[in-house]
């Protein structure tokens, strides 16, 4: 569902992201590890037509995110570190937006509140502006937004920062619950522990380069850190 | 999907407020323009009112006072109203007045400094009529408070208060991410935000500017005043359109609100008020004009002299005509005073010719140089057409006095014959002195001038426009 070939990206001379091959199956979870500037959020923003590659080239549903800019979000989500929404309209309000701007115009209200109850939101939560949601609601509209869009390819840029154990535990369900659905995930991460538990495969990344591609279950949570720490290490 | 963000942009524009701060702004000052420049077009229709009346008055004392020498009830007067050179200079001048048009409340223009009466007689075309200089870019800066003003300058100032975040909010807010990833193009968000936003202040624009028409009581059956009120609407469109040109280009640079709002408000600050107040600098550097207290010594000069050679000024006119040399001396003597000044009048006109001139070329070349670098400020060309829409541009002015001048020349050549001739005027050929009366310049040479201004505005704002969209291409989304 999600292809990177041969994908590079350069600002200047510097290399953000350097021949990257990766590919997300449909019901996969691909956790991109990585230091700060290791190049997966470049690779996110690469998959999203965001910034245009260098080289190479990134797919979606088999078709190139340059060439078909527009045709590929139609399977696309994107959750980013913070999900920011219109602080004026409800939370109901801001999904039936973005629903419409994905092209469905056409769900009913109950529908829509239906999305809300699927990512664990209460009713009167989606009658508040959004203005005074938490983090972890907000979040939780950006998967009701991709769930309602009915992607294909989920891409989430540090998506559990700064959220609380139960609240990023209760979002790690649902993406589990996504990649149960068929939807591929494609996740840039610092939290190993949550790779681990709800990540299918771990990609890490230095220097804008894919090092090492491990299956989560062959790992223990332990055998993933020490490798990831190996890693690190110059 | 046009018209759902539309609806969206309304919404968010609506829980800021945005549009009651609008409409509240343009209708007070819309209001207070209009009302500003009603004030001023009903003193105008006053004072030509108060004029005719008092020439009118004037006429009818004056055939009395003729009937009454006539039948020897009265002896004549030295200012004796049957004498053509006394009736044709100081007892029976005619006003030649230019009534304002029925839009002339909307946009005053020059129309407060340059005159809109004459009182012709036969006195030298000088003392009639003197050409005002022309303030064509400096009125940019001081003129009165009309709604002219108000779109000229005001309307620039909402447009770049409505729209200087446009994009740029969405990105320091977060949204941008979140719409962009959602299989909808940018330049349709863009679209869709400008579309709002144009239609909200061009609308109420429109919309307050006629309802001031119509609580003002202006009379728009005059043929042509729809018209005229037409294609004011669409430079007022256009020129709103050419605002929204340049704000999405500085949009599609894809800079900080700040940054934004900073440039464009430099941007108005160079079209609207530096650029026409520099051309008007430059225009009086480069060709400066005679001071008009030089025109008016050489005026007193020119009499002074003229009035001194009187007498032989007088032997050279009988020179010139021998024809009239006959008659009673009583009656040579009173004719000579008459010859005599219709001859001082020629030579005034005679010896002030070259100042008037250098006066009238300096003011050409202005003009001209006005024309030329005109088109560099949207705000000047914008102004012209609303001036020359409502009747109160240089156009109109030019033509009126054109006019005046031809009424003048047949009213001189007209009593300088009676006199050379000792006609005596009766009662009844009071009658026959011709009246003034104006006759605007045809309707399609103003719509045709005012139609180019729009076009012009929109061609303009257009190219902005393609460029800024084709640039969007490149904005800067993320990092």
């Amino acid at each position: 569902m999600l292809e990177a070939t041969n994908l590079t990206k350069r600002y200047n001379g510097v290399t953000a992201l350097d021949a990257l091959n990766l590919s997300v199956a449909a019901g996969e979870v691909f956790c991109l590890l990585g230091a700060n500037g290791a190049g997966k959020t470049t690779t996110i923003n690469l998959f999203l037509n965001f910034v245009a590659p260098t080289t190479g080239s990134a797919r979606i549903n088999g078709l190139d995110v340059v060439e078909q800019p527009l045709e590929t979000k139609k399977y696309l989500a994107y959750i980013p570190e913070m999900v920011m929404l219109y602080r004026n309209l409800t939370g109901l309000e801001n999904l039936e937006y973005f629903s419409a701007l994905a092209g469905r115009p056409d769900y009913t209200r109950e529908q829509l509140l239906g999305f809300f109850n699927d990512v664990g939101l209460a009713a009167d939560a989606a009658h508040r502006r959004v203005g005074i949601y938490s983090k972890g609601m907000r979040q939780k509209v950006g998967i009701a937004i991709a769930l309602a869009k009915n992607a294909k390819a989920l891409l989430l840029d540090e998506p559990t920062s700064g959220l609380d154990p139960k609240a990023a535990n209760e979002f790690s369900a649902l993406l589990t619950t996504l990649s149960a659905a068929g939807v591929a995930v494609l996740m840039a991460t610092h939290d190993l522990f949550r790779a681990k538990e709800s990540g299918t495969r771990v990609g890490i990344m230095k220097h804008g380069k894919l090092v090492a591609t491990l299956n989560t279950s062959d790992l223990g949570h332990a055998d993933l850190e020490r490798i990831y720490l190996e890693h690190m290490h110059d | 999907m046009l018209r759902r963000i539309a609806r969206h942009e309304w919404r968010m524009l609506f829980a800021e407020h945005a549009p009651w701060v609008v409409a509240a702004l343009l209708a007070a000052s819309t209001g207070y323009a209009v009302l500003n420049g009603l004030n001023w077009t009903s003193f105008q229709v006053a004072t030509i009112e108060k004029a005719l009346d008092e020439e009118a008055e004037r006429y009818i004392g004056l055939k009395q006072q003729v009937t009454a020498i006539e039948s020897g009830q009265m002896r004549a007067p030295f200012a004796d109203p049957r004498m053509p050179d006394m009736a044709g200079g100081r007892l029976a001048p005619r006003y030649a007045a230019m009534p304002p048009l029925p839009l002339a409340a909307l946009s005053i223009g020059q129309s407060d400094v340059l005159p809109y009466y004459f009182k012709v007689s036969t006195a030298s075309r000088e003392s009639v009529l003197t050409t005002n200089e022309i303030e064509n870019p400096h009125r940019l800066l001081h003129g009165r408070f009309d709604l002219s003003f108000v779109i000229i300058y005001l309307f620039p100032l909402l447009i770049i208060g409505l729209s200087y975040n446009l994009l740029s909010l969405e990105k320091e807010q977060g949204t941008l991410a979140l719409l962009l990833s959602q299989p909808v193009p940018l330049s349709t968000y863009v679209a869709g935000k400008i579309g709002v936003r144009a239609a909200l202040v061009v609308l109420l624009v429109v919309m307050f500017s006629i309802t001031g028409i119509a609580v003002g009581g202006v009379d728009v059956t005059p043929g042509g005043t729809l018209l005229r009120l037409a294609v004011w609407t669409g430079v007022v469109a256009a020129y709103g359109g050419f605002w929204f040109g340049v704000v999405l280009l500085a949009t599609s640079f894809g800079r900080s609100s700040a940054t934004n709002a900073l440039s464009l408000a430099t941007v108005w600050l160079l079209l609207v008020v530096v650029l026409p107040s520099t051309l008007n600098t430059a225009v009086a550097a480069l060709y400066p004009v005679p001071s008009r207290v030089d025109m008016i010594a050489a005026v007193r000069v020119a009499s002074d002299q003229a009035s001194a050679k009187g007498n032989t000024l007088l032997a050279k006119y009988y020179g010139d005509h021998p024809e009239f040399v006959a008659g009673s001396d009583i009656e040579k003597a009173i004719n000579d005073v008459a010859i005599t000044r219709l001859a001082i009048d020629d030579e005034i006109e005679e010896r002030v010719r070259p100042v008037v001139d250098r006066y009238d070329t300096q003011l050409a070349r202005q003009q001209g140089l006005v024309d030329r670098f005109r088109l560099l400020s949207p705000a000047i060309v914008a102004q012209d057409a609303l001036n020359d829409l409502a009747g109160t541009g240089s156009a109109r002015f030019a033509h009126f006095v054109r006019r005046v001048e031809a009424f003048h020349r047949d009213w001189r050549a007209r009593f300088a014959s009676m006199i050379v001739q000792k006609q005596r005027l009766s009662a009844a050929m009071y009658d026959d002195i011709p009246h003034f009366t104006y006759q605007d310049e045809p309707l399609g040479a103003v719509v045709v001038r005012a139609g180019v201004a729009l076009l012009l505005l929109l061609g303009a704002g257009l190219v902005l426009g393609a460029i800024g969209i084709n640039r969007l291409r490149r904005y800067p989304i993320a990092g």
